[in-house]
């Protein structure tokens, strides 16, 4: 089953690398919404722990089990994968490190492209991603690594 | 022996609980709650029902026709979207990209037993008037329509207007065409004329339809979103003229589907939103006189 936030707190760990070396961390995230967009009209801004952005540069994607780097899903041949509702995408950060054991602030921001609402919502970076998700507790929790 | 009356029937939207699905409810937890409430019409929305859409498992499948036999559902309405600016950089797809998502969802559709399609086209302005190819799109559209008997059906929703040039754009194509298979699914929040306290930012005073307005759309409509924003402890609707616009249908013996639509605040609570949606129905029974 899914958390209903769109951070999923499941998943939420440090990844190791071949060697056994901790190389960054793992966090899912889900559409709280009726439908999933087609891979090519996902968008990604970043995942935030404890006011550092980690962006589209540092991260992979990891959709219906596939992985992705940002400018992979974006591809135009890609509006025909839909991103699933029953699994959460698995968002794989390159950290050295790491996250630190104990108590993290998480902040997410992504959306997708809605054709049937106006295209001036495409902008993830507009205000209306601040207006309906800066302060929403589905986007923002806080999360412990153990 | 005198004609039965006819009067709408009273059906749901998936929609109402989407928060939920996946998290603590699942599709035979709304068919339970259907069935409790003798609410059997049902509206899909597609892309997320459906695991591994739109390419359905044989084991879903399979469940999907069992589930529908054993609540007694009548599948009503396939919602779906025909995505128009589907990779960065484009504003409208082609003919081909979108007739290739047009025509694989009403042939879903018909196999999972809908006989109509909440069709939601790709929009190029603030009053989301649809793509330029719209024309083109549904008449392509329509013989597969047609083969599959499902009705393609645009939803008319805020903050557009029952009145505005793109509704009669469509009834002029309905005529033109002389076609049974594409139609309209009004959404009850055209007729909101009272901001809900928690989302007044939304409520747009200049944008509200008449309940009389819908008069010579009915003939074209097959099925309603019957949104619904606040019920009050006392089962009445506070945002909407409900008591207008269904005492309009049943003068004029629209006999379709209104599907409760729940878009009022808190739907991230599961007992909320259960709790609304049973008061919609309580509501709509009385004024059905059922």
């Amino acid at each position: 089953m899914m958390e209903i936030e769109a951070l999923q707190y499941k998943g939420f760990r440090n990844l190791k690398d071949e060697n056994g070396d901790i190389c960054g961390f793992q966090v899912g995230i889900r559409f709280v919404a009726y439908r999933g967009p087609w891979l090519s009209q996902f968008r990604f801004a970043y995942v935030k722990v404890d006011d550092v952005e980690y962006g589209p540069d540092v991260c992979t994607f990891f959709v219906n089990g596939v992985e992705y780097t940002y400018a992979e899903m974006l591809k135009p041949e890609n509006w025909r994968v839909k991103v699933q509702m029953q699994a959460p995408i698995y968002i794989h950060v390159k950290k050295e490190g790491g996250l630190a054991m104990g108590c993290h602030r998480v902040s997410v921001k992504f959306s997708e492209i809605a054709s049937y609402i106006p295209e001036r919502m495409d902008d993830i970076n507009s205000e209306m991603f601040e207006m309906m998700h800066g302060n929403d507790p589905a986007y923002n929790r806080d999360m412990i690594i153990v | 022996m005198s004609e039965e009356r006819k009067v709408p029937k009273r059906g749901i939207s998936t929609y109402c609980f989407y928060p939920q699905l996946g998290v603590n409810m699942d599709l035979e937890d709304i068919f339970m709650h259907m069935q409790d409430m003798g609410a059997t019409g049902l509206e899909i929305l597609a892309d997320g029902i459906i695991p591994g859409y739109p390419y359905p498992s044989e084991e879903w499948l399979n469940k999907w026709f069992g589930l529908i036999k054993k609540y007694d559902i009548v599948p009503v309405e396939y919602g779906h979207w025909v995505e128009s600016r589907l990779y960065p950089g484009q504003r409208e797809a082609s003919l081909e990209e979108s007739l290739e998502q047009l025509i694989r969802d009403i042939k879903l559709a018909h196999y999972l037993g809908f006989t109509c399609m909440r069709t939601k086209l790709g929009v190029i302005s603030e009053t989301l008037d649809p793509v330029s190819n719209w024309r083109e799109i549904i008449h392509e559209a329509l013989p597969y329509a047609e083969a599959f008997n499902v009705v393609m059906q645009p939803e008319i929703h805020a903050p557009t207007k029952l009145t505005d040039r793109m509704v009669n754009d469509y009834v002029e194509f309905i005529e033109k065409e002389n076609t049974k298979y594409f139609g309209f699914n009004i959404d009850f929040g055209v007729f909101q004329n009272k901001p809900v306290p928690e989302m007044a930012r939304f409520f747009r005073e200049d944008r509200v339809s008449k309940p009389e307005d819908i008069i010579p759309l009915l003939p074209y409509v097959h099925c309603c979103h019957a949104k619904y924003y606040n019920m009050s402890a006392d089962f009445e609707e506070t945002t909407i003229p409900y008591r207008e616009v269904i005492q309009i249908m049943i003068e004029h013996g629209w006999d379709g589907y209104l599907l409760s639509e729940y878009e009022g605040p808190h739907k991230e609570d599961i007992n909320h939103c259960i709790e609304q949606v049973r008061r919609h129905h309580v509501f709509m029974k009385k004024i059905l006189g059922q």
